[in-house]
């Protein structure tokens, strides 16, 4: 058993871990701002966001501590849990908000497909490592982490959970950038099954159909059918102006807002209160902590690591994207929670022993 | 398998020119973000933010229409028509009691009543509009409109109000509307519900609360500080609900309902079409109006409701369970043929009276009916008869032939809360009470009294399978949902939800018993001779409470709330029927003189409606042109 080497402590990865502090620290203080209404007796949300940090930051220690390498073994039978899990979850999971999403554990419950995140990034890193030629991928090759990725994100979407099946195809998506891949072969994929989609959504099915499909997909669908709620989160955006109208203070958080203003809309309460320097400067550390997560992958010393690295920026990147794009108005609602700043604690763990692999792929470039 | 130094090799220049691309796409991808935040807080953000002069963005949801239900030919039932609505948002009043003051003297309403409708709002609801009168004339509405200045945080709305065009009929059936409970927006989350959603609240408007609320809209409103809109944008139109076509028939409905309105007794009535479950009738009485929920119920109101005596919430067609009385006799019949116990030409001599070990069970016809074999027994309700039938095939075989006409489990109509009835049995009986079952009982039992209990639905879904030759249908009160442009959405098939195992033979027995309770000499159900076809029916007689068989009481000296139920079960034409009518009159007395006179008028209503369709081309339906209503203005 290696001891921890000297050298780790020295090249401690202060940089990202600061950032994860800063957004953590926060999403708690945003939480207590967009929970006006608790329920006497219950600990509020914030409260629980501040104690599922403190186990975040356990995730981040675990995912920092062993060196990652070892987890290239771990890959499959990592992978293979998540799947079973998400099996499970269809058959014991409890029926919540019309959807089969947690396992409940006495007073936590977990997600898997969360976790399942991590597992689909650790394993198509891995797929990237093994893979010694420099000659353009066949199709044939392909097949295979279309099957391994096809798996969870038919389960996730059995949940349904809509958003979270988008972001894990969306993480192994990613891996393409890395992979030998032809881009016009890329182009032609991306392109036949958007054709095929929208033949499908245009002559194949009607209205109510389609309806009833996205209800199904995504039961957290905008209930008006209408911009309804993208209006809504635009105006307490909007409100918020240059410098907003101060912590605890947003009126349009407090009027007849959004049902779900603690999870997935959480972004607009922060903006409605600290304006658009607050938002901005919050937007930019996110930014900060994407790029510090490519220079980790850039000076990696193994091509695992450095498909750790991009994956777990990959997950950052994807679900902050799609949610503030949501947001500010600029794509669907799908529900798709901002890390770090969103209520929910698997999302929150599952982000921090990501951001801890990257801490982990930084601090051993030199140790070998 | 993998070793650490397999992984070793080295990312090349490949991926670090990889890398860069990545770092500029999320660059990119996030300045364009920031440049939207910038665009929405600090370009438009005006717009938006509360200026000094406490101008407020509202973001109001124009409510869809509800969408219509009609009978089968096309008569509106349900419909939405404008309500002249005043509503006041507290936050923005002055003295939210003075101007509930102003509003209650404009419009002539009860001060306390628009009191009580508005409470003491707190929290969240004291920003949202609250209705304090629904419903206007114009007068009051234009009255109200002509002193808006003077009432900050008043506003008037034309919204649409759901109108239930036949008051209280059928309205078990059609169903009404309120809020959404906590209970159904936790466990329906996802359909779309918000806090404070107005939802179908039983029958028809809660089966199809999907298809028929449509789809809302929003707009968002510029507000100054006097409550007055200053410009609006964004506004996404409503759609308006389905429409739902029933397979009620509105003429039977009402004759249904008047008949027994005209007798002045509770009860219930259904009428199917025996050929596919098509349910034609669907009354229970007392109904209530449920345009009283549609205005928003009073505390009083609810309290009568709820309290009455006669249950007037209380689906009696298909929650009512009550002893079967003589209409059961088919069952021991039937059960008497298929096994064997019996033949047609086989007969009992009654005497008025039957004996078993020292009790007498007596005949409803104290001198007794002499010598009758089945279909004497059947067409004159003999008692006697069936008490040896049952003694002789027992209570387990008695249950298996009730089972099999579909007794004892939920007819499957499509509204929710059908009670399945009981057929009982000895090992029912011995978890139930812990106690053996009687031979005693099962002679009550043949005659329909005892534990047997079936809701007027099972008595008509029965008949109808026997009418039909055996066919179980599901009684199907959707006929289809469509759009608001008539585009049909989805549409109703008939189902088989079983045959009756029995041979034709014993059907045929049964059907030409039934038509000679009718049309011979003594027949129980004479009511229904004058029908223009041959019909054939059924009477009973069920007991309300411990009067026993063996007791000599006669009903005239009871009071009424001890008369015994009526019930009677017909079919028309008597040879492959288009009509099963069954009728069930609380404390109505005997099926004969009570019951059957009302499935004659239900029935003589649909043969006359077949003959005008015959003889003219069918009138057009009505057709809601009135313009689809919005929450505006």
């Amino acid at each position: 058993m290696p001891g921890i080497d000297r050298r780790l402590i020295q090249n401690f990865e202060w940089t990202t871990f600061a950032l994860v502090a800063f957004l953590g620290a926060v999403g708690v203080l945003n939480l207590v701002s967009a929970s006006p209404e608790q329920t006497p007796g219950m600990p509020g949300t914030a409260l629980r966001q501040l104690a599922w940090l403190g186990v975040g930051f356990c995730a981040l220690l675990a995912g920092l501590l062993p060196d990652y390498r070892r987890l290239e073994r771990l890959a499959l039978p990592f992978y293979a849990l998540c799947v079973v899990l998400l099996v499970a979850v269809l058959f014991v999971g409890p029926v919540i908000n019309g959807s089969q999403r947690w396992i409940v554990m006495g007073p936590a419950r977990m997600q898997p497909s969360e976790l399942t995140k991590i597992a689909v990034l650790v394993l198509f890193a891995r797929l990237l490592s093994r893979r010694a030629s420099v000659a353009d991928m066949t199709f044939g090759e392909l097949a295979l982490p279309g099957v391994l990725l096809a798996l969870p994100v038919v389960l996730v979407l059995r949940q349904p959970d809509l958003g979270t099946a988008l972001v894990i195809a969306l993480i192994a998506g990613s891996f393409l950038l890395l992979a030998r891949v032809r881009a016009s072969f890329v182009v032609w994929m991306a392109g036949a099954s958007a054709v095929a989609a929208s033949l499908a959504w245009m002559f194949y099915l009607r209205d109510y159909q389609k309806e009833r499909l996205l209800t199904f997909l995504d039961p957290d669908r905008d209930p008006l059918g209408t911009a309804y709620h993208a209006i809504q989160s635009q105006i307490a955006v909007g409100a918020g102006g240059l410098f907003g109208e101060g912590f605890l203070r947003g009126s349009q958080s407090q009027l007849d807002f959004l049902p779900e203003q603690q999870t997935d809309f959480v972004f607009s309460v922060l903006a409605e209160e600290w304006g658009f320097v607050g938002a901005g400067l919050v937007l930019c550390v996110y930014v900060a902590l994407m790029l510090r997560g490519l220079l980790i992958a850039r000076a990696s010393k193994d091509v695992f690591g450095c498909g750790i690295a991009l994956g777990v920026v990959a997950l950052l990147f994807w679900s902050g994207a799609i949610n503030v794009g949501m947001v500010l108005g600029v794509l669907p609602v799908v529900g798709v929670p901002l890390p770090f700043l969103s209520a929910g604690g698997s999302a929150l763990v599952t982000n921090m022993l990501g951001v801890g692999l990257l801490m982990n792929i930084s601090m051993r470039r030199y140790l070998f | 398998m993998t070793q650490l130094s397999g992984s070793g090799s080295a990312p090349d220049a490949y991926f670090e020119r990889r890398i860069v691309v990545a770092m500029l796409v999320v660059v990119a991808v996030w300045a364009a973000l920031v440049g939207r935040l910038f665009y929405l807080q600090v370009v438009e953000g005006d717009r938006y933010s509360q200026s000094a002069e406490r101008n407020s963005v509202r973001s109001r949801r124009l409510i869809a229409t509800r969408g219509m239900i009609f009978d089968r030919n096309g008569k509106i039932l349900v419909d939405s028509r404008p309500s002249f609505d005043v509503l006041v948002v507290p936050n923005e009043t002055t003295d939210l009691d003075a101007s509930i003051d102003r509003i209650a003297g404009l419009t002539g309403r009860p001060v306390e009543e628009l009191r009580r409708r508005v409470g003491s709002p707190t929290g969240r609801a004291r920003f949202q509009a609250q209705p304090v009168a629904r419903d206007l004339d114009r007068a009051s509405l234009a009255r109200v409109e002509a002193r808006l200045w003077a009432l900050p945080g008043v506003l008037t709305q034309v919204a649409p109000i759901r109108d239930y065009r036949q008051g209280a009929d059928a309205s078990h059936l059609l169903g009404w509307l309120g809020e959404i409970s906590p209970g159904q927006l936790a466990s329906e989350r996802g359909q779309g519900y918000r806090r404070g959603d107005v939802v179908g609240k039983g029958g028809i408007e809660r089966l199809l609360d999907l298809d028929l609320r449509g789809r809302d809209g929003g707009q968002n409103v510029l507000v100054d500080a006097h409550g007055r809109e200053l410009e609006r944008w964004n506004a996404v139109e409503p759609q308006p609900g389905h429409n739902v076509v029933l397979m009620l028939d509105l003429r039977l409905q009402t004759v249904a309902e008047r008949a027994f309105e005209a007798i002045g007794k509770n009860g219930a009535l259904v009428a199917l079409d025996p050929r596919n479950g098509e349910v034609l009738a669907l009354m229970s009485r007392p109904g209530f109006d449920p345009n009283l929920f549609a205005r928003g119920i009073e505390q009083q109101e609810w309290a009568e409701l709820r309290d009455s005596p006669a249950k007037p919430l209380h689906d009696r067609v298909i929650k009512g369970m009550y002893p079967p009385g003589s209409t059961y006799k088919v069952v021991t019949a039937l059960a008497g043929l298929e096994t064997g116990a019996v033949t047609p030409e086989d007969t009992v001599k009654c005497y008025g009276s039957y004996r078993l070990g020292r009790r007498r069970y007596r005949c409803w016809k104290r001198g007794g009916h002499g010598e009758v074999d089945l279909h004497r027994a059947l067409v004159e309700s003999c008692d006697v008869y069936f008490y040896q039938l049952g003694q002789k095939v027992g209570v387990e075989t008695l249950a298996y032939y009730a089972r099999a006409l579909g007794l004892g489990s939920p007819t499957g109509i499509e509204v929710a809360g059908e009670m399945a009835g009981l057929v009982p049995t000895a090992a029912w009986k011995r978890r139930r009470f812990g106690q053996d079952w009687l031979a005693g009982e099962t002679l009550s039992l043949a005659i329909g009294q005892g534990f047997n209990l079936w809701t007027p639905l099972q008595l008509a879904n029965s008949y109808a399978a026997i009418a039909n030759g055996g066919t179980r249908w599901r009684p199907r009160v959707l006929n289809r949902v469509e759009t608001a442009q008539g585009e049909v959405v989805s549409e109703t098939e008939p189902e088989a939800r079983g045959t009756v195992a029995v041979s034709e033979e014993s059907l045929a027995i049964l059907q030409r018993a039934l038509r000679g309770a009718v049309h011979e000499p003594h027949g129980t159900g004479a009511a229904l001779r004058r029908l223009p076809v041959e019909a054939a029916g059924k009477t009973g007689t069920a007991q309300v409470v411990g009067v026993a068989a063996t007791d000599d009481v006669d009903d005239e000296d009871l009071a009424e709330r001890l008369r015994d139920h009526a019930w009677f079960a017909a079919w028309a034409p008597a040879v492959d029927p288009r009509i099963v009518v069954a009728v069930l009159v609380e404390h109505g007395g005997h099926g004969g003189s009570a019951a059957a006179p009302i499935a004659r008028d239900v029935m003589a209503e649909f043969f006359a409606a077949e003959a005008e369709a015959e003889s003219s081309p069918p009138p057009p339906p009505d057709d809601g042109e009135e313009e689809p209503l919005h929450a505006r203005n």
